[in-house]
């Protein structure tokens, strides 16, 4: 079972993300995913986060309480969420939003510059993509397979090419980064 | 009878509680919603005002919740099948219109997606304390049906459920679901129509001249026609006979408002729907619906961990209440632990069934969240424990009420 | 108030609607023999509610002629008065309007009806016509119980127009439960007497005051899309042919008169 948290701020595609994780997993890659959003006064335009329970059984408990996954697109998502982070737990970070403090010694921390790569692509709105394919490749979670069958349907049509770039621009740099820390030089 | 293909968007899907009610509703063969939005249950009306226009249903965002209930009755009476959609304080305001449709007999559903009061509460966020409100919220005596689904898959599927029992039993039905299950999103299956079945409304085919209104087939529940169909319809909120004519006297009151509790009453039977788990060699049993019994049943698991033997019993249908079985029950085990997201509302049913015979332990939780599986556990694994029979509810101390009222609160034991 | 029902009938039958197509949401109790005498369907709904009500009997099945009969319009019912006519709802609205000066044409008008005012009213009281011509009815009128000729044929017009029109008819309350019924004919004669005729009066002038004359008359009458007819044409512009237009699976149709789907 994963616990995985989105977090940054409204307008993001934070709860959308969530929804693409959870759809890949129960739909296609035979799980059960569980997503729930955080709505309150938070939810409009300030900070904004989705939970994602996935498991290889009926999720019971619908929330995160301690996350084995956190990916972060903002300061405050970060702050708030970095210490309920599990012991050997993933923290991944769009680096142009966030920046990290010193971190926990017990946690994986991986980089990218999501928000750089979606600007190159022409839309800084689909850096929650590449975050979405920097996760599967780190994560391996959910595969890619069933990532690629949830992207349609889950973005706007007309921009669905540019979204399938964005993860696979965030899934082959997640890889590249998966390669030079298992064999640096 | 099948659902009509029409209303049915066969398919896999991924999405919330609340939009899977909305198709659930239009499978059902639901035609007309009214409703005024209120978090958390608009989704619910969103999705039905999405894809109603495509079938020829139709979504109408009234003025209040008065007005809601009171057309959707209307549209009943009009022949369609017919819901409202709403959560907290629109819940207290449609309680009057729910009697009244009790008392015409009229099949509606009422979907509640429960969230956080008193008064405004917490909008945003869950609670199961409207079930005494579901039960007892309209003045008067009238009997009615409750359901509490856990998944957006069970919000599907019992909001067909929820129509086929009104239609057959000619009563209000509540789905009496919450935040929690509402603004989850799963996969939710929606099989073809022809797997779908709908019970159709009792019609009435003999000769207009003929109809009573309100007289009863064997089962209790009288046969309907629609308006405008040329039956000189007198039909009143106003006690009546079997013509729907006003009367006032003990004796009608006692026969007519009799039959509109016993109707119910006297199909328990076929109403209710209990999912039990691991009974067989339990000493403690977790009573608990909607929301509630799907953490229960990782706090089942915990505890079963640790040796005890525990199993669950799930009111699907929370009204009626399943008193025999519970009482049955209760002969056999130690305990009932009933975990719910208030203060005692569904226990108390409980341990009036239980005649003293095991110990009946709430494990309240104030709202805005679920119970943690971990409470459940403890309050399992305590009362495996305790050795003496206790005549109260016994109020569990949860950890969260431990970490926000420190040792200060006393529980009954 | 079976005088209006009478009244109501001869409207049924100069605007040749059948009275099995008619149902009568109400807030007022009317008698059972009433009912059966004309034919048509009647249902006593909760207070206020009759429009509300009446609004879903449409909907469901838009064949149907809807006349609420409201005896709590302006008050508990008032919000559905307003929204149904900014919508254009197909209902012909009767308002029974019981609430009246106890000085009109500097004479005391007899109060026994008002229970809750056993010192006479003071309140300024809606001016019903205008009310419902603020909020877009397409028709408008105010008539005395007595006036049953001029009440039938108002109504039979109203019957035949496609929007929520509004008639309110000064009479006395329901007497079913108070049985004053000398007083109640009293009180309408008053009004009778105290009236005066003016058709096509602007509504805005046509509130009842203290020491003037009761202002009657047919007063507005005016062509807008219904609710229906504005829902079709907004739906069918956005999803074009994925729409079927409302009615088309209504209650209307399948399985003859008493359904059988």
């Amino acid at each position: 079972m994963a616990e995985i948290r989105f977090a940054g701020y409204g307008g993001q595609g934070i709860i959308r993300s969530g929804i693409i994780v959870g759809k890949a997993a129960s739909l296609y890659d035979n799980k059960y995913g569980t997503m729930s959003q955080s709505f309150g006064p938070e939810a409009r335009g300030g900070a904004c986060s989705s939970q994602l329970v996935v498991s290889e059984t009926k999720v019971l408990y619908p929330y995160v309480t301690n996350s084995d996954v956190l990916v972060v697109m903002s300061q405050e998502g970060y702050d708030k969420f970095e210490p309920e982070l599990k012991e050997n737990g993933i923290l991944l970070v769009d680096e142009n939003l966030v920046k990290h403090k010193p971190p926990r010694g017990d946690i994986r921390v991986h980089l990218i510059p999501a928000t750089r790569f979606a600007e190159q692509l022409g839309k800084k709105i689909v850096a929650n993509v590449v975050m979405l394919g920097f996760f599967t490749a780190i994560t391996g979670i959910v595969t890619y397979e069933a990532m690629e069958k949830a992207l349609p349907g889950s973005v706007p049509e007309k921009a669905l090419d540019l979204n399938i770039k964005a993860f696979e621009k965030g899934y082959n740099f997640g890889l590249e980064l998966q390669k030079k820390q298992k064999d640096p030089q | 009878m099948k659902a009509d293909q029409r209303d049915v968007l066969s398919g896999v899907y991924y999405i919330d509680g609340d939009v899977a009610a909305g198709y659930g509703a239009l499978a059902a063969g639901c035609k007309f919603i009214a409703g005024y939005p209120i978090t958390p249950s608009t989704e619910a009306a969103e999705a039905f005002a999405r894809i109603a226009p495509k079938s020829g249903a139709l979504f109408i965002q009234m003025e209040d919740e008065l007005a809601s209930v009171s057309a959707i009755v209307g549209g009943a009476w009009a022949g369609a099948k017919t819901m409202t959609i709403t959560s907290g304080p629109g819940y207290s305001l449609m309680m009057e219109t729910v009697g009244f449709g009790a008392m015409l007999e009229t099949p509606f559903v009422l979907l509640n997606i429960q969230r956080g009061g008193p008064s405004t509460g917490v909008p945003t966020k869950t609670g199961q304390a409207d079930m005494m409100q579901a039960r007892w919220g309209s003045h008067g005596d009238y009997g009615l049906i409750a359901i509490a689904p856990e998944s957006p898959q069970e919000l599907f599927d019992y909001t067909i459920k929820a129509f086929n029992l009104a239609e057959k039993y000619r009563c209000p039905v509540m789905i009496m679901s919450d935040e929690c299950v509402g603004h989850m999103t799963e996969k939710v299956v929606i099989p073809p129509a022809e797997e779908i079945e709908i019970e159709p409304r009792r019609w009435y085919t003999g000769s207009p001249d003929e109809y009573v209104p309100f007289k009863p087939d064997k089962d209790l529940v009288p046969r309907m026609v629609k308006a405008g169909s040329g039956h000189k319809l007198y039909i009143s909120g106003r006690l009546h006979d079997e013509r729907g004519y006003p009367v006032d006297d003990e004796h009608y009151k006692l026969k007519y408002v009799r039959r509109l509790v016993d109707k119910i009453k006297c199909n328990k039977d076929k109403i209710i729907e209990l999912k039990e788990e691991q009974i067989d060699d339990a000493d403690v049993i977790v009573v608990s619906y909607g929301i509630s019994s799907r953490v229960a049943i990782r706090g089942i698991e915990m505890a079963r961990e640790r040796g005890i033997k525990v199993g669950s019993l799930r009111l699907v249908t929370v009204w009626p209440f399943p008193d025999e079985r519970i009482t049955e029950l209760a002969k056999k085990v130690k305990a009932l632990v009933v975990p719910e997201i208030n203060y005692g509302q569904v226990v108390f049913d409980v341990a009036r069934c239980c005649h003293g015979n095991a110990n009946v332990v709430l494990v309240p939780h104030g709202g805005a969240g679920v119970h943690v599986p971990d409470d459940i556990c403890d309050a399992i694994v305590s009362v495996a424990k305790e050795e003496r029979k206790i005549e109260e509810v016994i109020e569990f101390k949860t950890k969260l009420e431990i970490s926000v009222f420190g040792g200060g609160l006393k529980s009954k034991e | 108030m079976n005088e209006i029902i009478t009244t109501f009938a001869q409207a049924l039958e100069k605007a040749d609607v059948k009275p099995d197509q008619v149902c009568v949401p109400s807030d007022i109790l009317f008698e059972p023999e009433t009912v059966k005498r004309f034919g048509f369907d009647y249902f006593h709904t909760t207070r206020g509610r009759a429009i509300a009500f009446g609004t879903g009997l449409k909907l469901a099945n838009p064949a149907l002629k809807v006349v609420p009969f409201a005896g709590d319009l302006m008050t508990i019912g008032g919000n559905h008065f307003v929204h149904g006519s900014r919508r254009n709802m197909e209902l012909t609205v009767i308002c029974i309007n019981n609430f009246v000066y106890r000085k009109i044409a500097g004479k005391s008008a007899p109060s026994a009806a008002q229970k809750f005012s056993p010192y006479s009213t003071f309140e300024e009281p809606f001016n019903i016509p205008h009310l419902g011509n603020s909020c877009s009815a397409i028709y408008t009128a105010r008539w005395t119980a007595l006036h049953t000729e001029e009440l039938a044929a108002s109504i039979a017009e109203a019957l035949g127009k496609k929007g929520l029109s509004v008639i309110e008819i000064l009479a006395p309350g329901p007497d079913y439960y108070t049985g004053i019924s000398k007083v109640n004919v009293d009180l309408v004669r008053f009004y009778y007497d105290n009236s005066e005729i003016r058709n096509n009066e602007d509504p805005k002038n046509v509130g009842i005051k203290p020491d003037s004359r009761i202002i009657v008359g047919k007063f507005t009458s005016k062509e807008r899309p219904t609710f229906i007819d504005q829902y079709n044409a907004q739906l069918s512009s956005v999803l074009g042919e994925k729409f079927i237009p409302h009615g088309i699976r209504s209650g209307a149709d399948p399985g003859g008169k008493n359904g059988g789907d």
